[in-house]
């Protein structure tokens, strides 16, 4: 071949290889430009898109604390935490219902045929079959491998002791929080703080720990409560109150028992109560509260007992002191007279005051505190003992959900007969007090004149394990004078005395221990203004001890329908169960022989 | 050694007949471009490689601690049910209708008289 044409051809040659060259450039800088493009350019995007759907974002819960209360020197726990499973069912994916049903039973119990026919539902992809399966059945279950049938871990709160200080509790609702009770009152310390895991997740949704980024916030669990409630003193004071509510027909009882030296509520329940694991049953909601904190009612005579403190300590009337009682006094225009007329007109003392529960002497009482009438100087002084002495008229701060403060009618004149209203609060109507409200006024009272603000929880511990001993709080100093504490008692001792000789004899207590107390009647208000004639709520204010009173109960019996005055025969009977029963039971220690 | 003998030394192994020695040099190899290229990409590559590694033994260790994780839980749920059982074994109802308490006669209180 001629040298021209091998070198036509070398040329065509290279010039093809160079346009192949050429595409192959431009393919590449197309992929290039594209990938430049799609990871520089486009960056944000596409990470958005893929963290959105690989970030994900999980709340850790935190375990919600555990409530324990004491059992004669130990702590058992009285409100757990338990995982439970719901057994639940895609009808879609279920093929044989009946054979699956027959499969479960032996494990859940219940009626095969009845899973069968919620199998079977039409127009559902989510049928609950059972709820609050333990973890071994829910593994049983889970080993039949069935398709459609799967559970659901749920976190419960469980009570061994069952209904027990049920309404001191309160209880957790589905979405967590605490209703009622310490479980409301509380429900900061109990349910801690959850966690959160925010982590690129692999397709099961594990979070894939080499991402740069991750972050997980441990929870923080919640605080365990030890209260100061008594487990027997609690479980024999519910089984009193269950029996007096049908021995008193009454419609509702409470009761309190406190250690007066500290604050400390030792028992404090209601009936009718119910059982807080199946609370969603409950029919009536006023059966969820703690009428011993919510309920504010006209305590009647039982305030006599704080209208003879705050008229000793005043210095206007001595233990001693007689007075003429006319048997009636006028004020505002209204006559003040007592419930029963002991004897008309005559000479009268401090004492009988209380034994004989004299109108007309509390009335006294007050006048003297106005220098012998009922005027500004006399409500000014006794609104001051109602509200700053014994702290009515505001909520005690014990921890319990809807606590009310009840009301104390303010001293100003109103123009509306405010002599007569302060007339009614020296005998215990016009004025609202709740059942703890007067065992912590009560109870400053006869310790020696300091007001312990009344609480429930003795100990926190926290999630470390460390420990926090709540110290009696005082909320007010010299309530009454050490004397007029000291005078205090006999003054009510003797009214369990001469109670027990009228004819009480379930009053009969040893001399080795001092009891005193005093009963109320109070009349209830109609809603349109007045009282109702023949309504009546019984109250019964009192102490039990040997050299000092060691407890300190209060008994409200919300229209008792035995016959006789309510306090006597409504609140008596029950207050002196409850001191039997401390006394037999060797809370009260005797005296030193 | 010297430097001078490894250089003659050198020499010495390209000496050959009828061969200019003094004037010979020694060869040096050098890697060339496609070469140092190709190497380049593969150092790239086994660091990817290494990078992959590391990165897929740390999920695996992810993985395990999600298994121990869900074992902790697994064990705090038999941990509360024992709890849940042991407070119930206590509870003052089970102690009241136990067989020891029916068989208990109630003694009559000292020091009250009750009606």
């Amino acid at each position: 071949m001629a040298p021209s044409s091998n070198k036509n051809i070398t040329t065509k040659a290279v010039q093809r290889i160079r346009i192949v060259y050429g595409v192959v450039i431009v393919i590449v800088a197309i992929f290039g430009i594209r990938l430049f493009y799609v990871q520089v350019i486009s960056y944000n995007h596409y990470r958005a898109a893929a963290l959105s759907d690989q970030l994900k974002q999980y709340q850790i819960p935190a375990t919600r604390g555990i409530i324990e209360a004491h059992d004669n020197g130990s702590v058992l726990p009285i409100v757990l935490n338990q995982t439970l499973y719901t057994l639940y069912a895609d009808p879609v994916y279920i093929k044989d219902a009946q054979k699956v049903a027959d499969s479960i039973v032996p494990i859940i119990g219940g009626n095969a045929s009845d899973y069968a026919n919620q199998m079977k539902t039409k127009n559902t992809r989510y049928v609950i079959l059972s709820h609050k399966l333990t973890q071994d059945q829910a593994n049983k279950i889970a080993a039949l491998k069935f398709p459609g049938l799967g559970t659901q871990a749920q976190d419960y709160r469980t009570y061994p002791q069952g209904s027990l200080a049920a309404q001191v509790l309160g209880f957790v609702d589905q979405g967590g929080q605490g209703q009622y009770g310490l479980e409301q009152a509380l429900n900061n310390d109990l349910q801690g703080k959850p966690g959160q895991v925010k982590a690129v997740t692999d397709a099961n949704g594990i979070p894939l720990a080499a991402t740069k980024g991750n972050v997980e916030t441990a929870p923080k669990d919640g605080d365990n409560i030890v209260t100061t409630i008594e487990l027997p003193m609690q479980a024999q004071m519910e089984q009193i109150l269950q029996s007096d509510y049908k021995k008193t027909k009454s419609q509702g009882l409470s009761a309190v028992i406190m250690d007066p030296n500290t604050g400390q509520i030792k028992a404090m329940a209601n009936y009718p109560s119910y059982d807080p694991s199946n609370y969603q049953n409950v029919t009536d909601p006023k059966v969820f509260s703690n009428a011993a904190v919510t309920n504010a009612i006209e305590p009647g005579s039982t305030m006599k007992v704080l209208t003879t403190a705050a008229a000793l300590d005043q210095g206007v009337i001595k233990p001693d002191t007689s007075f003429y009682d006319p048997a009636h006094w006028l004020v505002d225009g209204f006559n003040i007279t007592d419930i029963e007329q002991d004897g008309g007109a005559r000479q009268q003392n401090i004492a009988s005051i209380l034994n004989l529960s004299l109108n007309t002497g509390a009335t006294w009482m007050l006048m003297q505190m106005g220098g012998g009438d009922i005027n500004t100087k006399a409500r000014n002084a006794w609104y001051d003992y109602m509200t700053n002495h014994f702290r009515l008229g505001q909520v005690t701060g014990v921890e319990q959900g809807y606590e009310s403060a009840a009301i104390v009618p303010s001293p100003k004149d109103n123009g509306a007969g405010i002599d007569l209203t302060y007339a009614n609060t020296a005998f215990g109507q016009a004025v609202q007090v709740t059942a703890l409200q007067m065992a912590g006024a009560v109870s400053s009272i006869v310790n020696g004149g300091t007001y312990y603000q009344p609480h429930l929880v003795d100990q926190v511990i926290r999630p470390d394990g460390s420990t926090t001993k709540i110290q009696p709080k005082v909320l007010k100093s010299n309530v009454v004078s050490p004397k007029v504490s000291q005078e205090m008692l006999p003054l009510m001792e003797n009214v369990v005395q001469q109670h027990l000789t009228a004819g009480f004899t379930y009053l009969n207590f040893s001399s080795d221990y001092m009891v005193g107390g005093k009963t109320g009647t109070a009349q209830i208000a109609q809603p349109g203004g007045g009282y109702y004639s023949d309504k009546f709520n019984g109250t019964y204010v009192g102490f039990v001890g040997t050299d000092k009173p060691q407890y300190v109960i209060v008994v409200y019996n919300m229209q008792p329908g035995v016959a006789g005055y309510a306090g006597s025969y409504g609140g008596q009977p029950v207050f002196a169960d409850l001191a039997h029963m401390l006394i037999d039971n060797s809370y009260v220690t005797k005296k030193a022989q | 050694m010297t430097y001078s003998s490894s250089l003659a030394m050198n020499r010495s192994r390209y000496q050959a007949r009828n061969q200019n020695s003094v004037s010979f040099k020694a060869q040096t190899r050098t890697l060339g471009p496609i070469t140092s290229t190709i190497s380049l990409i593969v150092l790239a590559c086994l660091l990817g490689l290494l990078y992959l590694t590391q990165v897929t033994k740390t999920n695996a260790y992810g993985y395990q601690i999600n298994n121990l994780q869900q074992t902790q839980a697994s064990l705090k749920h038999q941990n509360d049910d024992l709890q849940v059982a042991s407070a119930r074994l206590q509870s003052l109802d089970r102690a009241k209708n136990s067989t020891v308490a029916k068989n208990m006669v109630s003694v009559a209180p000292s020091g009250t008289v009750q009606n």
